[in-house]
């Protein structure tokens, strides 16, 4: 296996370790903190807690950098031996527990991470045989690193998730590049099963933005082709992802090259070919992920017929109909969008027509719009700095279209707090993507979206700004251009009702995602107090709307806004967030499950007190999150409703009513919970 | 470190671990005088201590200065507002001279300090003091009228200090009968000063032999927020006028060894107006900066300057020339909540990338609602930073006051 010869992939071994170079700046930060740990090491015992917030400040400076992990590690020692452990659990290295260590690497107290981060490259140094350390071994310090990496398996290759992000702030990719370093130095061979375990729950969930796991295949291939690299029988169930993305068929399975590839197509009659489409079809709806060799075998197959191109698309009868009935449009938006450089295209397109939604009226012409679309200097720019310029920017967009179109449950927010604005992508590719389609022309051409608030034009070119303080680079193509717009509207809209008592969103949401969110509203946090308020009427509203036993068997219609407390595993509470309510059904155990929408890039997350998020086995589809009714009601605050369907409050049991309660006081609404909200309940129950 | 037995034997008076570990490293023999809630914490880290609970003066002061005595200590220094004349009057009975009790206690009455002041021909601006809030009204009146303010015209403002409290606690500007009204009674007596629109800085000068052996001058960017030393060149520009008034001042204080710190005013036609003067280290950590920026730890330089049996060779190997041998500037910022509701710390992203940033002593909140600040207050922290140009950090600890580092 050569897998940097495919060229979509060739991307370099993620976290690499470089030889180190200190740049300028560095070689300051540097100074300083062997200044710091001087000054420390110089201190009288009694007087060095005062100074180890220095070595700490100039410490994490040093992190930051360029080649700081590799600064800090050589200076372990000197740190270690001037006391920054002293009189702390770091002193005791031989009683460290590794599981802890993905508490510490992302507290909110910036100086628990940076001790942490001393502390594992110290052990490094220790492992490397550097540091002879008086109470751990080389082969100790070895052990309880790659225990380190396995626990934080996901904070090595996911970009930070919301709790990180708002716990965290800057300091959110600290923590990953420290275990980059650390896993280029101690190797993979230890955590690769659970790496590989990791990437299945990933793709499951079909992220449009494919990049962290192709790298992470491609580090995996790297490992296996690596004769020095000793994997011991592991890393075996990774044979079906490295084959998707580096050889899905029989006449690329060695990783030719695409010149060689298409070479082999050219001489190949019909079966062969029909071989190679099903293969590749395969391999894509198997894992979402789409290979170099498959983009070529598409553009190639423009020319033998659409028998073969529904093949290799593996399309139903129902996405077979589509594409004849779009046949011109099909072709041309292979054409302008499926390259080796953007396979994934392929994966939309085939998705999106499975879909149907080509036969809504609106949408071939928006897509033929699209395809002559001129992108503004502003647009092509953004494009550029977050994608580079091995395609141009109007293919980028093109098969970010596709693939939205294709996943709307597949739209992440990255590394940004703009959740809002993710989430309102995502529902309106999911329920109304010919809207879309205009926001997508509109950012992209003219740089400006205007919508309307309660009448008033409110322009993205006017407004001031958004949450996220620059434009975010992270993210998907369409999402890269569209977001930064969307996220001043939305910011803008809440500056509006500046004034207006209660919360913001009960007319902001509405306004801003589309005529379908309920206009009525409610929440059961008290805005000026942050209490917890009017639980039972929430809660039996809540289940009079969407639960199907309450509400007249009724399926919900269409997505729902909706605002649920984050927590994190332990059950303590992060913040608000916003996602999607899609269906609330019976899952294959005939449980109540809501099914829902987390614009959070892995939404299988541990929400603590057995509240674990489902993305995979209980009836989801693809980028679904699911919980059982009841403990998704205990995790959320906001929700929207037709006022005019507005009948009885549903007349759920006592039991059933305490028991999300329950789950609330002892979560995210334990600081919030007042006797007024218990005796709320009982009134409620009574 | 052993220390030397022809050298004196000090007192710390008051609680300050950089002084402590100033003096642990030093070559006198030392005992801390602090409350009894530093007793555990002294004998588990091997630090001589003598127990005192530092109130006013009363029929007990005796017993401190006895004891002191009975152990062989030679001088007490004042580590802080509140014992400067507890020194003052254990060093009298240590040293057998009552004038010091006296002197000290001109030190600690801001009033009296400007008359001494005006009566040895210093120049202080106008200034009066206050018994009630009448007082204040009347005096800000006056002021005003003095400058031929009209009525309706905007006040000039004028200043109000409690009398013995340290720097920038209970110090208020007061510019309408409104703020009066916010001053609380416990504050009074006070002292009102006119206001003068200058250049204020402060001044640190050791004293040995009634000579000045060390003078640093402290560039305030803004009163109450931020300090830097050395100064900049332009206020440098000012040092053989400031050191002729640092000498009068101790002519007027006949203060023959020790530590002060005045502040100062120089107006805008280079006139300089005496502020008040400190006998105690001054605040903002600016010893802990004068040893980033000259290497020489200024509490060290502290004892040497009350050690009545420190010689002039001791003193003049000790102390760098001032300014040229300064290896940079350090300065540092007090922050305070600028937003009334803050949930956390965060160091704004442009300060910690601050090449001139080096670290901070900032805690995470305790409490989510910040209390208004009435007087000047005292910050929530400090932030410091170290770099080569006066200018630039300067210009730096000004920007910090725009920044948000709780939010």
């Amino acid at each position: 296996m050569k897998p940097r010869k495919c060229t979509s992939c060739s991307s370099a071994r993620r976290n690499s370790i470089s030889t180190f170079e200190p740049s300028a700046a560095s070689a300051a930060a540097l100074a300083r903190l062997d200044t710091a740990i001087a000054v420390l090491d110089d201190a009288l015992d009694f007087a060095k807690p005062a100074r180890i917030q220095r070595v700490l400040d100039a410490g994490r400076k040093v992190l930051l950098s360029e080649g700081g992990f590799a600064a800090v590690e050589e200076r372990a020692e000197a740190i270690e031996q001037a006391g920054l452990f002293a009189g702390s659990d770091w002193a005791q290295p031989n009683t460290l527990v590794p599981s802890l260590t993905s508490t510490s690497l992302t507290s909110p107290d910036p100086n628990i991470v940076v001790i942490e981060a001393i502390s594992e490259l110290r052990l490094l140094a220790v492992a490397g045989g550097q540091y002879r350390h008086p109470v751990i071994s080389a082969e100790q310090a070895h052990h309880y690193l790659s225990q380190v990496l396995a626990t934080n398996l996901t904070l090595l290759f996911t970009p930070p998730g919301e709790a990180q992000r708002e716990t965290q702030g800057r300091l959110a990719g600290l923590a990953q590049g420290l275990l980059g370093h650390m896993a280029a130095r101690i190797g993979f061979e230890d955590i690769v099963d659970q790496l590989i375990e990791e990437i299945w729950r990933i793709v499951q969930q079909r992220p449009i933005q494919t990049e962290p796991v192709r790298q992470m295949i491609t580090q995996i291939a790297i490992c296996q082709a690596n004769p020095s690299i000793d994997l011991a029988g592991s890393g075996q169930g990774a044979d079906r992802l490295i084959s998707s993305l580096f050889g899905p068929t029989q006449a690329s399975r060695e990783d030719p090259g695409l010149e060689i590839y298409l070479q082999r197509l050219g001489s190949m009659d019909t079966g062969a070919l029909q071989l190679e489409a099903g293969g590749c079809a395969r391999a894509m709806h198997d894992t979402g992920l789409v290979s170099a060799y498959h983009a070529e075998l598409i553009r190639h197959l423009l020319d033998h017929g659409d028998h073969l191109l529904a093949e290799a698309l593996g399309l139903s009868s129902t996405g077979r109909d589509c594409l004849l009935c779009y046949r011109d449009l099909v072709h041309s938006l292979i054409q302008a969008a499926v390259t080796p450089h953007t396979p994934q295209a392929v994966y939309g397109l085939a998705l999106m027509l499975e879909r149907g939604i080509l036969y809504q009226q609106p949408l071939a012409p928006a897509l033929w719009r699209q395809l002559n679309l001129r992108l503004c200097a502003e647009a092509r720019q953004r494009l550029s700095i977050s994608f580079g310029e091995s395609v141009d920017p109007d293919v980028r967009l093109l098969q970010g279209v596709l693939c939205i179109l294709g996943q709307p449950l597949g739209v992440g927010q990255g590394n940004n707090p703009t959740c809002q604005s993710a989430r309102a992508l995502s529902m309106w590719a999911y329920n109304d993507p010919d809207y879309l389609l205009q926001m997508v022309a509109w950012a992209a051409r003219d740089h400006e979206i205007i919508m309307h608030f309660e009448g008033k034009p409110v322009s993205s070119r006017e407004s001031g700004a958004g949450l996220a303080p620059a434009a975010p680079l992270d993210l998907d193509p369409v999402s890269t251009l569209v977001v930064p717009h969307l996220d001043r509207i939305y910011a803008e809209m809440g500056r509006l009702c500046i004034g207006r008592s209660g919360d913001p969103h009960r007319w902001v949401n509405p306004e801003f995602h589309g005529w379908w969110a309920g206009r009525g509203f409610r929440i059961n946090v008290d805005v000026a107090s942050g209490q917890v308020a009017d639980l039972g009427e929430f809660l039996r509203h809540f289940y009079a709307s969407y639960h199907p036993y309450y509400n007249g068997n009724q399926p919900l219609i269409h997505p729902q806004p909706a605002g649920i407390a984050i927590t994190d595993s332990s059950a303590r509470f992060i913040g608000w967030h916003a996602i999607t309510i899609l269906r609330v059904t019976l899952d294959p155990q005939q449980l109540m499950r809501v099914f829902f929408y987390n614009p959070n890039n892995d939404s299988g997350q541990d929400w603590g007190n057995n509240v674990v998020v489902s993305t995979a086995g209980n009836g989801e589809r693809y980028g679904e999150s699911s919980l059982p009714f009841e403990q998704f009601a205990s995790r959320l605050y906001i929700f929207h409703y037709d006022p005019l369907e507005h009948g009885e409050l549903a007349s759920v049991s006592a039991e059933e009513l305490e028991r999300v309660a329950e789950h609330m006081k002892s979560s995210w609404a334990e600081a919030r919970w007042t006797a007024a909200a218990t005796a709320d309940l009982q009134d409620s129950i009574t | 470190m052993d220390y030397d037995p022809d050298k004196g034997y000090i007192a710390l008076l008051g609680w300050s671990l950089n002084a402590i570990e100033a003096a642990a490293k030093f070559d006198r023999r030392y005992v801390v005088v602090a409350p009894d809630w530093a007793e555990e914490y002294c004998s588990e880290h091997d630090i001589p201590y003598v127990a005192w609970n530092f109130e006013r003066l009363n029929d007990r002061s005796m017993e401190i200065a006895e004891q002191l005595k009975e152990m062989g200590v030679d001088v007490a220094i004042p580590l802080f507002e509140e014992t400067v004349e507890w020194a003052g009057a254990i060093n009298s009975v240590l040293m057998n001279n009552p004038r010091l009790l006296g002197q000290s206690m001109l030190m600690r009455d801001k009033s009296l300090m400007k008359r001494r002041a005006q009566l040895g021909g210093i120049r202080v601006g106008i200034f009066e003091e206050a018994h009630d809030k009448e007082d204040v009204i009347r005096f800000l009146r006056r002021v005003n009228q003095t400058l031929l303010k009209l009525d309706g015209d905007p006040n000039d403002p004028i200043h109000f200090k409690a009398f013995d409290k340290a720097g920038c606690l209970g110090h208020r500007v007061i510019r309408t009968p409104d703020d009066v009204d916010t001053i609380p009674e416990e504050e009074f007596p006070a002292l009102m000063e006119s206001h003068l629109d200058g250049w204020e800085f402060a001044v640190e000068a050791w004293i040995h032999n009634g000579k000045v052996r060390f003078l640093n001058i402290s560039e305030y960017v803004t009163l109450g927020y931020s300090v830097y030393v050395p100064a900049s060149p332009e206020l440098e520009a000012y040092r053989e006028q400031i050191t002729r008034q640092v000498e009068k001042l101790i002519r007027t204080f006949d203060i023959e060894f020790g530590f002060i710190h005045p502040e100062y005013f120089v107006t805008s036609d280079g006139e300089m107006y005496f502020g008040e003067v400190a006998y105690r280290p001054p605040g903002f950590k600016v010893f802990e900066l004068l040893e980033r920026a000259y290497g020489f730890n200024a509490y060290q330089g502290l004892i040497l300057a009350f050690d009545p049996k420190t010689t002039d060779e001791e003193i003049e190997a000790f102390f760098p020339r001032e300014v040229v041998d300064a290896k940079t500037h350090a300065g540092c910022f007090g922050v305070y909540p600028r937003r009334r509701v803050v949930s956390k710390l965060e160091i704004p992203e442009e300060t910690e990338n601050h090449p001139y940033f080096e670290s901070h002593e900032l805690t995470p909140p305790i409490e989510e609602t910040v209390t208004k600040r009435t007087a000047f207050g005292t910050h929530w922290g400090l932030v410091y930073f170290v770099g080569d140009e006066a200018k630039e950090m300067h210009q730096l600890l000004k920007r910090q006051e725009e920044l948000d580092f709780y939010v």
